[in-house]
Formats: structure tokens, sequence, C-alpha cells
């Protein structure tokens, strides 16, 4: 019996192995791979670049607080807040980041950021190909972490088209 | 302030002793409640009472409860009492807050991130204290938008919690009642007296008073949270009050800017206090004319160079100049904004280098008058601090309001908590009349009439005499002065000469204390450090020896050289050969044609390309005050050091600028300065002193006096030592200027009194309100300030309290 059960077992473990055989034999095809994200493959919670969202009209969220920057344990996050106008609407509250750097020679991809935005404006995305080099290249600019614009292209600008109609007295 | 109220209160008043929190405590009788818990440490949490103000007991923060009464009582408006027993925390009193919290907050909006006062905000942190976060009210906040009061003034309404510190600060502290209350009950708000806007001094103290965000400052404005910055502590460069302002700065690409001025120190001598100057004038640091490079004349046109090119180039034409015409073809030029340390090396500069005595600077008040009148008494000027506290105030002259804010508010205050007597004497109906407790308006230019007059001169009344004034009301002035004590008397610059004499005679007679009014923030530290070109430091004429002719070991020129008039005139004549200006602007000041200089080879450090940098040959951008290290002497001689707080890239300070100049002429260093190695060998003498019977002085006062000798020849603090050992009245605390304190000095005058300068030089800066010379232009605050008021329309009513003469 002994010798029955022996051999039914490495049948039973020789079966995955030549099964297996007949599969791809990589886990992931990086970076041959089909995509934009060259068949790299991330878990939901896969910490990489940050993306600055935008709202549901296109606007930007950061309402350049500074408490990422407050929360950030390697001091990476520089910011400069500036006033929204009637003419020049960038975020959905009064004030929004005119400048938003993230050096990532220095950021550790910890999370603190995004835990600490009260807006949801800065979420870690997945993007990883960071390397580089020339070290003052990793200082990403607002320009370079903003999600693109919606699908409905422009909002920004008819948001604002309407707020003015709105706010500005008629002469 | 309330504390030395109190004080004066228990001179008269016994004694009493409580217990709080178990701890027995012996206060003055008359003592709020919650001022003798924080005495013994323990914190009683309030809103609306603010130390100094007049009590409100509308925030109901501070209950506490007190044995065998009822209810849980207001610490705030509770005077001890013999036995008392108080409890500061218990559960009840813990509840009692949180519910009170959560009634401000009922529509206090929840912005914090994107509120200026996030971070330092007193509800925030009585929120994270008794914990009241969340909100049992189902109903929508009622949301109101901000509003702009005034240039530098935003208001937030649902932010505000009606303590009432702003319109208490505006009205009893400032006298300017720009702010009310509107409306009744739950539906008060604060509002301006002015429909919509403000028409005040734009001091800021409201906001600064604010313990929330409803009031938020125009200049700050979203430039950064508290928590980004860091604060130093440094004097303001505007008027010559010296008030302490923190800065707070932060990087930039271009070093560390400045991004908001405040007292959060309240240690200074201005206390609460800071005028718009203090508060929002600095930003003339962050212009972007500042210049970030020296630049050379070249065919009529600057272009810029390095900065070894520069010095080499000065030194050279120095060295030129001097092989050709001799000293006295050199002139120099001071600056009431540059530290005492730099006056000071920058005459010593031009008498042991160039070996001229054509120094001078912008004068704006006879300080050697007062000197010389003093003849070296002691103890007999006034710090900023006695203003505050002195039984009896005589003002002749110049307007406080206007052109020392602080000093008004020290007036104010002590007239106000102490019930001090004011006399004030002046040709035009200034706004601390209303504080005084006598008034007389004289005639114009008849100031030193009325001295005469108060020294039993009959005869000058006539002078005096204008529509304004009857004769009983002077006489009854003079009566009166004459029965007081502790008197101190705050003249302007319209006394000088014999008149300060006279002055000062009539005081001392009094016992009384004085205080010259300079305008700018270092005028009595320029005045101190000898710019002058018949005096040396501590005024001491430059004919006869003294301690310095003593001491530099070299020959001081002994014949007085050219002021600046003077200067202006050998310019003119072609006699003036170079011309070395640091950190002021005579063309502009006093309105020279710039073509009198075409022959002169001009040398000028500022930070701006002036009108008189425009005509130079070498331009030089240097650091400004809130840049660099040293001591400022304000205009009581209060000395205080200065902090460097900016950093812009490009600039050296003066200090460093003079002293490479000296040494690319091959002057030896050690002689300027006396710092480490060379010249100050801390061997206590022996080495030159065994064999020559001569020490090396500095050394041993450095060592009597616990220093250690500076190592580098650019650091200022090598010259003060030299200024504490060898200028009178300068032997002052270290320690006490190191921490940040004001240490008074002592006005004296090293021989007698020889000369008395020349008082026709005396020229006031005549600043206002929203006006700092050319420093002023720079500021983008003031500029937005002054152009509002300009367009303001002329026919606005005035409101009773309102006084026209703040703003003209």
């Amino acid at each position: 019996m002994g010798i029955v059960k022996n051999i039914a077992a490495i049948a039973k473990g020789m079966s995955v192995t030549f099964m297996e055989m007949f599969k791809p034999t990589i886990v992931e095809n990086y970076p041959d791979g089909p995509g934009p994200t060259r068949g790299a493959m991330f878990q939901d919670r896969f910490r990489g670049m940050h993306v600055l969202q935008r709202d549901e009209n296109g606007l930007e969220k950061c309402v350049a607080c500074f408490l990422c920057a407050a929360a950030c344990p390697s001091n990476c996050i520089y910011i400069e807040a500036a006033e929204n106008t009637e003419t020049h609407r960038v975020s959905g509250a009064e004030r929004y980041a005119k400048v938003y750097n993230i050096d990532y020679n220095r950021c550790i991809f910890c999370g603190y950021c995004v835990e600490a935005c009260p807006t949801d404006a800065i979420t870690h995305g997945h993007g990883f190909e960071l390397a580089t080099y020339n070290a003052s290249s990793l200082v990403y600019r607002k320009e370079q972490l903003l999600a693109g614009t919606p699908a409905h292209e422009g909002a920004n600008a008819i948001f604002s088209q309407y707020e003015n109609a709105r706010l500005i007295p008629k002469k | 302030m309330a504390g030395s109220f109190m004080r004066r209160i228990a001179v008269f008043m016994a004694d009493v002793t409580l217990t709080v929190d178990g701890k027995k405590l012996t206060v003055p009788a008359g003592t709020l409640l919650i001022e003798a818990c924080k005495s013994t440490g323990i914190e009683v949490p309030s809103f609306c009472y603010y130390p100094g103000l007049s009590l409100q007991g509308a925030c109901r923060m501070c209950l506490v409860e007190i044995e065998k009464m009822p209810k849980l009582q207001t610490a705030c408006t509770t005077p001890v009492a013999e036995g008392m027993v108080a409890t500061t925390e218990s559960d009840k009193i813990k509840q009692a807050r949180k519910s009170m919290i959560e009634m401000l907050l009922a529509n206090h909006p929840l912005d914090c991130p994107v509120c200026d006062a996030g971070g330092e905000c007193e509800l925030q942190d009585m929120t994270f204290k008794y914990g009241a976060a969340e909100s049992k009210f189902m109903d929508m906040k009622n949301h109101r938008d901000e509003q702009q009061w005034s240039p530098v003034v935003y208001f937030d309404r649902p932010r505000c919690i009606l303590c009432y510190r702003c319109v208490r600060v505006c009205g009893e502290g400032m006298d300017v009642w720009a702010l009310g209350v509107q409306n009744r009950g739950s539906g008060s708000i604060i509002a301006p007296n002015k429909e919509d806007h403000l028409e005040c001094e734009e001091c800021g103290m409201c906001i600064d008073i604010c313990p929330v965000g409803a009031l938020t400052s125009g200049a700050y404005r979203y430039k950064t949270r508290p928590w980004e910055m860091k604060h130093v502590g440094t004097v303001c460069t505007h008027c010559g009050d010296g008030c302490k302002t923190t800065l707070g700065v932060r990087r930039a690409d271009t070093g560390m800017q400045i991004v908001r001025g405040d007292n959060r120190d309240k240690s200074g001598i201005n206390g609460d206090f800071l005028c718009i100057k203090g508060r929002y004038a600095f930003d003339f640091a962050n212009n972007p004319e500042r210049l970030q490079q020296p630049l050379i004349k070249r065919d009529g046109k600057f272009v810029p160079s390095t900065w070894e090119q520069a010095f080499d180039l000065i030194a050279s034409k120095f060295q030129e100049v001097l092989a050709s015409h001799g000293p006295s073809s050199i002139g120099v030029v001071g600056s009431n904004h540059t530290s005492n340390e730099e006056n000071y090396l920058l005459q010593k500069f031009a008498r042991l280098v160039l070996g001229t005595n054509n120094i001078d600077h912008h004068r704006t008040a006879d300080f050697p008058a007062l000197a010389s009148a003093l003849a070296g008494k002691k103890d007999a000027t006034a710090s900023m601090r006695d203003v505050f506290n002195a039984p009896a105030i005589l003002l002749i002259g110049n307007n406080p309001t206007e052109q020392h804010p602080l000093l008004a508010w020290q007036i104010r205050s002590n007239v106000r908590l102490h019930r001090a007597k004011l006399y004030i004497a002046n040709s035009s109906p200034i706004k601390l009349r209303r504080q005084a407790t006598a008034f007389v308006q004289i005639a114009p230019g008849s100031e030193g009439a009325f001295v005469q007059f108060l020294t039993a001169n009959d005869a000058a009344a006539d002078a005096v005499a204008s529509p304004q004034l009857t004769r009983e009301a002077l006489s009854q002035m003079r009566d009166a002065l004459k029965s007081e004590s502790g008197l101190v008397i705050i003249f302007g610059s319209e006394l000088r000469g014999s008149d300060v004499t006279a002055l000062v005679n009539y005081g001392l007679s009094l016992g009384a204390k004085f205080i010259c009014l300079g305008d700018y923030a270092n005028s009595r530290g320029a005045a101190d450090m000898g710019l002058y070109p018949d005096m040396l430091p501590g005024y001491a004429p430059v004919s006869s020896a003294t301690r310095f002719h003593e001491h530099w070991l070299d020959e001081v020129p002994t014949a007085p050289g050219l002021n600046l008039l003077q200067l202006v005139d050998a310019a003119k004549a072609g006699n003036l050969k170079a011309l070395y200006v640091v950190g002021s602007n005579p063309v502009a000041r006093y309105n020279i044609d710039p073509f009198v200089l075409s022959k002169t080879f001009v040398i000028v450090q500022d930070m701006f390309l002036t009108e008189t940098a425009a005509s130079a040959d070498v331009v030089l951008p240097v650091a400004n005050a809130y840049e660099k290290g040293g001591t400022y002497t304000n205009t009581c001689g209060d000395v205080q050091m200065l902090k460097k707080a900016g950093e812009f890239s490009g600039v050296r300070n003066d200090f460093e600028c003079i002293v490479r100049i000296a040494a690319g002429m091959g002057c030896d260093v050690h002689k300027l300065v006396p710092f480490g190695g060379g010249g100050t060998r801390a061997d206590m003498g022996q080495s030159r002193g065994a064999q020559s019977g001569e020490s090396d002085q500095h050394a041993v006062w450095l060592a009597d006096h616990n220093l250690e000798p500076k190592m580098s020849p650019y650091d200022p603090v090598a010259m003060l030592d030299e200024i504490q050992r060898l200028v009178p009245g300068y032997d002052i605390s270290r320690l006490g200027l190191l921490s940040g304190h004001d240490e008074h000095t002592q006005l004296v005058q090293i021989t007698g009194a020889t000369g008395m300068g020349h008082p026709e030089l005396v020229m006031p800066a005549n600043d206002k309100l929203f006006t700092s010379g050319t420093l002023g232009r720079f500021s983008a605050t003031l500029n937005t300030v002054m152009e509002r008021y300009r367009t303001m329309p002329e026919d606005v009513e005035i409101a009773a309290g309102y006084d026209p003469m703040v703003r003209e």
C-alpha cells in the first residue's frame, strides 16, 4: 500500500509539474508585455509615484494646505500656495497649489502624505519607472504629478466661464 | 500689563491668601483669579480675556469652581478674596468647557486645512484638549463669504467666535475705534465702523490678537503654514522705537525668504504692539528690484561684475586718490539703518584707513546737544519701558502716533492702565491730545520759546501764543509740571542746540528723565557711534586727545572734517575726488543734482538702485538689517540684538564690504577689527607687556568679561567687543543682549561740552505712518495701503473718535 500511495503522490506532484511545463515560463512579461505598464502587474495597494487627483469638474483637488508636507518624514514635498481668482480658477476651494514639487531622491513611498490629505488630492499611483542618471530630474513638478484632464476635457474652462458669469456683476 | 497695574494697586492694598487646586498662594488684593492662577503656573483657558484690555466675560471658557459659590464662576472677572478656595480642573468644569466649545463650533467651519490660523489657533488647541470635535447639529452651517476690509485685513465671519478682543484692542489699545459690534445677542457680528471697510492705522493688532482665523492678514494670505516657518525674533528696521518683530522665514529660490512678520515673541519692549511697518513692511527684502550683483559703471552704463573686481577697483581708486589728492578729498556717508558695529567700523575705517574726518550721516535729531547738556549725568535718560511706567510724561513737539507708533502705544497704555499724567505741547492738534491731562497748542516753531516759558521766563509766552491757546492754560501747565515727580520728558527734533540745553536744565531740576526722538531704526546708534565730522564715538570731540587716540594706536586726524552739505559743496567745486556712501540716499534726501557727483568717484552700498546708487561708479548689493547680526540702539538708547532671519542670494553685508575694501588697500585688518590672532592675543599682555610695559588691553578686557577673542574679521561681535570696551554707556550686559533683552545705555559724553554739533543740519525725516524713507518705497504693502488711502473718497463723513490727523 505504501508503494501505491507513494506512486500516487509522485504522479500527482508530477502532473502539476508537467502542466506547468506547457504554460508560459515567466510570471510577468515586463518590460515586453502588452499595455501601458508593459506587462508589469500591481496590487491595488501598491505605492508608486504620486498622482494629484482632479475632481468631477476637472479642477485640482489640492487646496495647498501643506498637511502632506507636514506629514512627510523625509521632507520631500515643497508647496507654494496661491489664491484662486474669478478668472483663474485652478482648484475647487479658495486656494490652490501654485507649485507642488516632490523630490523622489528623498521620498520613501510611505504613504503618510496620502493619509494626511484632507481632500484626497494626493494618491499613490502605480508609476515605478523613476530611475534616472540625473538626480535633479527626480524633482517632479506639479505638471508631472497631475492626473490627466478627464474625458470631458475643457470642463475647467467651461466651469470657470459659468463661475465668471455668476460672480462678476453685469455692468 | 495688567500685572504691573495690579502691582501698583498692591502698594495700597494688602495681600490676600487663597487656595487654587490645593496650592496656597498669596497675591495682591484686586488681582483677578485668572492672573493669580497664571502666577502659580496653572493655566485657565480663555478666549475673551486678554491682559491689559477691559474685561469681557463673553466666552465662558475660564469657568472655575469656587467654594461657597453656587455656580461655576468666570476666573477672568473674579477678583481674589481672602480664604478663597478655587478648583480649576474637575469633571464638572471639563464638561462645561466642552459644551462651550461645542457651541462655538456649531457654526465654525471645519476648514482648518485652508485657514491661515490653522496650526496656531486657540480654538483648535482647545478642541484638541477638551475633545468636542463631533457636532450634534443637523442643520447646515450658516455660510458667509469672506470680506476684505482693507489691503491687509480679511474677515471670515463664520469663523468668528465673538470674543471681542479685536474690538477692544482697536479701541482701547490703539485708540482708533475702527471696529465695533453690530446687532445684539446671537445676531452679534464684528463689523467695521465704516460700512464695509476699515479706516484705521492698519496696525494689524486685531489680526494678531484674534484667537481664531476670523481676521487674517492680506500680506501673509496663503503664503505658508505656521509650522513650515522658522521664527526669528529681531528688531524692526523702520522707525526709531526698536520694536521686536518675529519674522517667519521659509526657504525659497533666492535664499531664506521672509514671509511673515508678527509679534509672536512678546518679550520685546513693544510687548503686544507692532505697527504696520513692523508687521508688514519687511517685504522690501523680497522686492524683485533688489540688486544681486556688484555693478561697475563703464561708459555711463552699469555692468555686472564679480565681487573681487569691485573690491579691487574701489581699493585701488581710494589709494590713487589718497596718493594724488590726500585724505581730505574723500568723503564718507553713513546710514541710519546699518548696525552699530557697521557704523563704528565705518567711522574707524574713515579715520584710520582713509585718514579723514569727512564723515557724516543724515541727522534726524540733535543727540549731541542732549549728550553735552546732560554733561555726564547718569540715569538721566528714559528707556522705552519707562514710558509705560512713568507717573507723568511731558511731550514737546513730534507726533508719536505717526512717527513713533510704539512710543504712542506706551503713552496711551500708561495713561489708560496707570492713570499717568500726560502733558503735551505741540503746534498741531496731534492725536495723543485725547489722552492728555493738559494740551497746549503752541505757535508753529515756538517749541524753544515754550521751554523758555517753562523755565519761568514769562516774556516767552508771547512767542508761544497761538489762537488756540490761552495764557491761563500755559501757566496752569507750568504750575502742574512743577509738582510732578518721576517725569519723563520726550522731545522731537523741533528742539535743538541751546533749546535742548535749556530743557535739560529745567528737567534735571525736577529730577526728570529724557528721550530725544530720532527718526530711523538706528539714528541714535549712528550718532553714538560717531558718524560726525567733528565727533568720535561717545560724542568725543575729534580735536582733543581721547581714549580713542590712545587705543587705536594710530594718528586720528584732529581737524574736524566736512559735514554732508559741505561734502556736496566740495563735490561741486571739484575738490571731492571720492565719496563712499553706505546704506544712505543723500541725493534724494537732500535734493542733490546727480550731475554734482559726476566728477567724483562714488561708491554706494545699498539694496536697490536708488537715486544715489544710480549716479555711482560702483554699486555693491548688500544685506539689510533682517539679514544680518549686530546691534541697534533705539531712540531712547535701548540696545538690542539683531538676529539674522532672511537670506538673499548674491548680497554681502556692509561689515564684510568695509573690511574687504580696507584689506584691499593693504591695511592690517587687525587694526580695524579686533579678531583672534595677531593683534589680540589672549595672553594677558605677557608677550608685549612684560618687555614694553604695555598690555594687550583688548585681550585683558575680553578675559575680564569672560569673552573669547572672535576668530573672523567679518564677525560684527568682534566690533561689539570694542564698542562695549571703548564707547561710554555701552558697558551693558552681554548676557542680556544675547538673550534678546533690551539693555538701556547711558548717554555719556566722553569729555565736557565743547561743541554741540550743528543743530541746523538736523533734518527730520517726517515719515508718516505708512512711509519709511527709501525702504518704504520698496515695500509693496505700504504702497498698496497708501494707494488705497489716496483713492479713498474725500467726502467721507468723519466718525466720532476718528481723527483726521492720523493720516494726511
